[in-house]
Parts: C-alpha cells; sequence; structure tokens
C-alpha cells in the first residue's frame, strides 16, 4: 500500500464516523459522548478489552483465509462455510476424544478444524480451477450447504439431547485457556498471531509464497517458468479454507465450549472485508481486524448508554468499508503526488 | 409420495420462485454489461423495507411498489457510483452494501416501525391477487390458474420484455457488447459509462419490484434479513440460465419448486435442512455440469479443427 491508501483509508473511517455522528445526533445523543462510550467499551476493564480481543481473533484469520484465496487469484467467499465446519469436526475431536492430554488434544482438534475447512473450500477450487466453474457463485453457494449440513449434525447426530441445538461440550483437555475473564478472550489469539506471522514468512520469505503470488500474479508467465498454477490455485484454496476451519476451531474450543447452531452469524463476511480494505497488503490486515473488533465490540458499550441499537455500528462499518472501497474518493492526487496506480485485488467478475 | 407430488405444486412453485426470478433479472441485466451484482440482495431487502413501510404510513400498495423502485434504485446508483466512478471493485461494494442495507432496514425498523425483528399489522396493505371468478368452481383449475398475485404475472411479463430488449433491440445489442468486450464497444462509439448507469438503473427498478413483491406480496410484513439468500439464488440463477433471462427462469423454477416440495416432506418427518441444502447443491451441480459439457465441446472441436487443418 502507498502512502495514499492509508490516507484514503484513515479519512474514510472519519467520513463513515461523521455520517454516523450525524445521525446519532438526529436521534437525540450527543455524538462525541456516544463514541467515546464506544471506545471506552472496548478498551475499559477485563470485559471491554477482552471482549475487542476475542473478536478479533476470527476476524484477523477469516480475513487472512480470504487474503491468500485472492493471492492466487481466486475469491474464496465460501470461508464461512469452511468456518462452519471445522468448528464441527473441533467439536466432534473435542467431546469425543476422551482421556488424551491437552498437548495432544488441542492440536488435534485444530488439525481436525484446519482438514475440514481445507478439503472443503478444494471443491470450488477444483471447479474453478479445472472447469472454470465461477467460484464466487459455488462458494456463496456452497456456504448454505455447509451450514446446513453442520445444523443438521448438532440437531440430529451429535446432538446434545439437552434441548439446544448444540454438541455435547468438547473435554477439559481440548479447551484453549480463558484469560482476561469474564471476556470470552483466550489463548486461540496467540495461535492467529502466531499463523499471521508463519503465513507472511511463507508468502514473502520461501518459494512456496513466490509460486503462490506468481499464480496470482501472472498465470501464464508462472506456467511458463515451470510452477503448475492449477496446483499452486489448489494449494492457496487449501490453505484459505484451513485458515477459515482454524477460525471456525478457535470459536469452539476457546469461547463456545461446545459447537452452537448457526453460531457465526456472518463473521467470515466481515473478515472477507476486513481483506478487502487491506487492498492486497497483508501487514494492514491485523490493523483493520482490530479496528473492525474495537466497533464491534464497543457497540455494546454504546448501546449501553445511547439506547441506539448496534445496527448503528453495523453501518458505520459499512459505510466505512465502501467508502474505503472507492479508490481516489477524497481527491488526494493534487495533494501528495501525481496519479497513482491501482494495484489491487482483481475479481472473477473482471474477465 | 402422491401427497407431496399433487397439482398445488405447481402454485406454490411460482410463489416460491418469483423473488428470486426479479433478483434473477436485475443481475442478468447488469451481468450482460459485465457487472456481476451480488448487492441485489441488499437492493431487495430496502425496497422490501420501504414498500412495508410506505403501504403502512399511505395506505397504498401502488405507492408502496412506487417507493421501493425508487429505493432500489437509490441503491443501486450508490453501487453504479461507486463501481464506475470510482472504480471500486463490484464484488467489495456488493457485499458492502448488502451488510449497509441489512443495517440501514434494521435501524429504520427499531426507529421508524419501532418494531424488533418483524414488523406486521392490519395497516399494511398488500398487493392484491389476481382473482377470476369464473375460474374458481373447480379446485384443480382454481389452483393452477386462479389467485396469483399481481406481481407474479408481472414477474413473468419482464422476463420476455428483458429478454426482448438484450436480444432484440439496440440498447441490448449495446449492453451486450460491453460484456463482450467493453474496449471495442468503446471504439465502437458506444458511451460505456453512461450504458452502465441505465443498466444499473433497471437492475435497481427490478431489484425494488423484487423487494415489494417479497414484504407485499409473497408475505405481508417485514422482518429484519428477510431476503435471507434470496439475492444470491437470483445469481445463482444467473448463472445457470448464462444471462438468458428465460433460461434464468428455470433456474428460478427449480428454486422454487424444491423450495415447495422441501416444505412438504418436512411433514414427513424428513429433517429440514437436508432438505433446504438441495437447492444450492443442484445449482452447484448443474452450474458445473454445464461448463464441464461446455468444456468437452470446445476440445472436441478444438481436437477437429486440428485434424483438418
Amino acid at each position: 500500500m502507498k502512502k495514499n491508501d492509508y490516507i484514503e483509508i484513515l479519512l474514510s473511517i472519519l467520513a463513515a464516523l461523521f455520517i454516523g455522528g450525524i445521525v446519532i445526533f438526529i436521534m437525540g445523543f450527543n455524538p462525541l459522548a456516544a463514541y467515546g462510550e464506544l471506545f471506552k467499551g472496548a478498551f475499559q476493564g477485563n470485559f471491554g478489552f477482552g471482549s475487542t480481543l476475542a473478536k478479533f481473533t476470527p476476524l484477523l484469520l477469516t480475513a487472512l483465509a480470504f487474503h491468500i484465496s485472492t493471492t492466487v487469484s481466486v475469491f474464496n467467499v465460501g470461508v464461512e462455510g469452511s468456518l462452519y465446519l471445522g468448528a464441527m469436526a473441533a467439536a466432534w475431536v473435542g467431546f469425543g476424544l476422551t482421556g488424551v492430554p491437552a498437548v495432544i488434544h488441542v492440536p488435534l482438534c485444530l488439525i481436525a478444524g484446519a482438514a475440514a475447512g481445507g478439503l472443503w473450500a478444494l471443491i470450488p477450487a477444483a471447479l474453478k480451477v479445472y472447469y472454470n466453474v465461477n467460484e464466487i457463485c459455488t462458494t456463496i453457494l456452497l456456504n448454505y450447504v455447509a451450514i446446513d449440513i453442520t445444523s443438521y449434525m448438532v440437531n440430529f447426530p451429535l446432538s446434545s439431547k439437552s434441548g439446544s441445538p448444540q454438541t455435547p461440550s468438547i473435554s477439559d483437555s481440548a479447551s484453549l485457556t480463558e484469560f482476561m475473564l469474564p471476556s470470552k478472550a483466550n489463548t486461540g489469539l496467540f495461535i492467529a498471531i502466531a499463523l499471521f506471522v508463519v503465513l507472511y514468512w511463507m508468502l514473502y520469505h520461501t518459494t512456496m509464497g513466490y509460486r503462490l503470488r506468481s499464480t496470482g500474479a501472472n498465470p501464464a508467465f508462472s506456467e511458463y517458468v515451470g510452477i503448475n498454477p492449477k496446483r499452486e490455485m489448489m494449494a492457496g484454496m487449501f490453505i484459505s479454507g484451513a485458515l477459515g476451519g482454524i477460525a471456525g476451531a478457535i470459536e469452539v474450543m476457546g469461547v463456545y465450549g461446545c459447537f452452537l447452531d448457526n453460531f457465526s452469524n456472518g463473521i467470515a463476511n466481515n473478515g472477507m472485508l476486513v481483506a478487502l480494505i487491506s487492498r492486497g497488503d497483508i501487514r494492514i490486515i491485523p490493523v483493520m481486524a482490530f479496528f473492525l473488533a474495537i466497533l464491534q465490540s464497543g457497540a455494546l458499550g454504546m448501546q449501553r448508554y445511547t439506547s441506539l441499537d448496534d445496527s448503528i455500528i453495523s453501518a458505520i462499518i459499512a459505510l466505512f468499508i465502501l467508502f474505503a472501497t472507492m479508490q481516489g474518493l477524497f481527491k488526494l492526487k493534487t495533494t501528495f503526488g501525481g496519479p497513482k496506480k491501482h494495484t489491487g485485488l482483481k475479481t472473477g467478475s473482471e474477465k | 409420495m402422491s401427497g407431496i407430488l399433487n397439482y398445488t405444486l405447481f402454485h406454490s412453485m411460482i410463489r416460491n420462485s418469483t423473488s428470486i426470478l426479479f433478483a434473477m433479472l436485475a443481475c442478468s441485466i447488469t451481468q450482460q454489461a459485465n457487472i456481476l451484482n451480488v448487492g441485489v440482495e441488499g437492493i431487495m431487502l430496502v425496497a422490501a423495507f420501504t414498500a412495508v413501510a410506505t403501504s403502512f404510513f399511505t395506505g397504498s400498495w401502488l405507492l408502496a411498489i412506487f417507493a421501493a423502485i425508487v429505493a432500489g434504485v437509490l441503491i443501486a446508483l450508490i453501487i453504479a457510483v461507486a463501481n464506475i466512478k470510482y472504480k471500486a471493485d463490484i464484488f467489495a461494494v456488493g457485499m458492502t452494501v448488502n451488510m449497509l442495507a441489512l443495517a440501514l432496514t434494521k435501524f429504520a425498523n427499531h426507529n421508524i416501525l419501532h418494531a424488533s425483528g418483524s414488523f406486521t399489522s392490519q395497516d399494511i396493505k398488500p398487493i392484491p391477487d389476481v382473482k377470476v371468478a369464473a375460474l374458481s368452481g373447480n379446485a384443480v383449475v382454481d389452483s393452477l390458474f386462479n389467485q396469483y398475485n399481481l406481481m407474479e404475472f408481472i414477474g413473468i411479463i419482464l422476463i420476455f420484455v428483458t429478454g426482448y430488449f438484450m436480444y432484440k433491440t439496440v440498447f441490448g445489442l449495446r449492453t451486450r457488447s460491453i460484456g463482450m468486450n467493453q474496449m471495442a464497444a468503446l471504439t465502437a462509439g458506444i458511451n460505456v459509462v453512461k450504458q452502465k448507469y441505465v443498466v444499473m438503473v433497471i437492475s435497481g427498478v427490478l431489484g425494488g419490484l423484487g423487494g415489494a413483491y417479497l414484504s407485499l406480496g409473497y408475505t405481508h410484513m417485514f422482518t429484519e434479513n428477510m431476503t435471507n439468500g434470496r439475492g444470491f439464488m437470483g445469481v445463482a440463477a444467473m448463472f445457470f440460465g448464462n444471462m438468458n433471462p428465460v433460461l434464468g427462469w428455470v433456474g428460478c423454477l427449480l428454486f422454487g419448486l424444491l423450495d415447495s416440495v422441501g416444505s412438504q416432506l418436512q411433514a414427513y418427518g424428513i429433517p429440514s435442512q437436508l432438505i433446504l441444502m438441495q437447492p444450492y447443491i443442484i445449482t452447484v451441480l448443474i452450474l458445473s455440469a454445464v461448463l464441464i459439457v461446455r468444456k468437452r465441446k470446445k476440445t472436441k472441436l478444438q481436437s477437429t479443427n486440428a485434424g483438418e487443418a
């Protein structure tokens, strides 16, 4: 990302907050006080800051998942599906296995989640790579299938029979350690950060990363220099799905303690938008994910103060992302040097 | 099985497919100009809310449809300006607009209609059904041909109107030429920017009608997130029909049929989740099958051409 991009993102945030502020003002509240409550809610005390961290973890992982798929120029909208299936797999291993020490049980659950999510992502990947079936369409559709599959499993074969649609609780040896109680923050946070570091290193400092990036940048050239772009695309999608699966596994192992029907409510969609506003720059992803996490967890604090529900915060987030996706919305060309060239993402829709 | 597959299925298939049909039309027409309009979900949701609110406050379903169209066009224009003027990625804008629509309608539902979750009232004037007294004598005839909602007729008429405009008029030719090769269209003197805006406005009108149908025809209420993926199913139906409205309609009818059969199978104790996922699986299978066959044909053609040469 260039300097202009950073400033554009900053201005997008300010513009969205400004418009939100006007609405809050019209509703009869003091916008500055409301935003003050928002940031207090996101940072104050164990509960506030812990909730922000708990929301940050899946946002970071799903944003990375989406980023890695766009690196190989595939648009994986199906991270949500991988997240659900990964969560289900982790829950299954979590309550199914007993008498295993935590050192083995926790990694096993994570691997199960990653495998389930990754394999699921290979379906649209194979259709895209070998038959050119539009992956945006198939992944959107397969998300519904994944959610229905997990909903079926949690209601019938794997039901806890407790009346509510959830699996039995996972055993203690499979749980991630919580901290900053009573918030839901857990050691999954460190797993997510570690995965970010590993992914960054892999993408920019290994040949595998070079192959992936080269495939996305120019498949014809890659093939010429001896890279198999089809294989790289499949690999990228597997990693993408696996990250989504791990995000789901961490939600189960760290936050809920079991698989809950329909628990996600669009986590991966938000992650995808985080990746989109980061304009293909992996280093910005944690920053943006953290910012979105602040807004989301702070919404509760603001709700206590203003009686405005969290839909206003969702609207502000949506406006911010909308502004951030527009290029040159704030006409910075004259102020900060010559015309800039955009090097952002390409969708499958731009043929 | 005879309890499931009977004549009433036809009527409910049409009912269930109509909202998807409007979404399919709205994104078929933009896809012809190479705009993948995933924002149709958001267009429909905002339109659905506007329709209910207008009908509730004015007591007129005609005004409600009009307001829904205006709302649909407004949202479509947001997408159009972001994508065409500010070069925002169409997919990102579409998904963001869906998120914005969800938040805005939820906010308005709380603060204008003072309802949470869903809003329903005696004062909502729905779009009327078309009833022909002469047909209501026989139960079978009545179910097959009578008592359709006005919008269900309009939807079917619009398929052919859209098809005609796309394939038989200069307007359609220009739109399709943008989709085929934007540079060539530009060179041929077509005002690509204007054409894209016009197409997006039409898409907003169609999505607006779909939203109005959803909240004033299909149901008589507004529910938060009531589109619930219907816009995406419209996108899928568009891919199914390869941008052709008539073929896309077949996809919509398939969705509608599975939906109707599914709700009846539920009564037989089959888990609803297993039924609900069928339309999505079938669409993926059909999409794949269409493209696999197309690829086979292409390679066959290439090999025969190579043989002749």
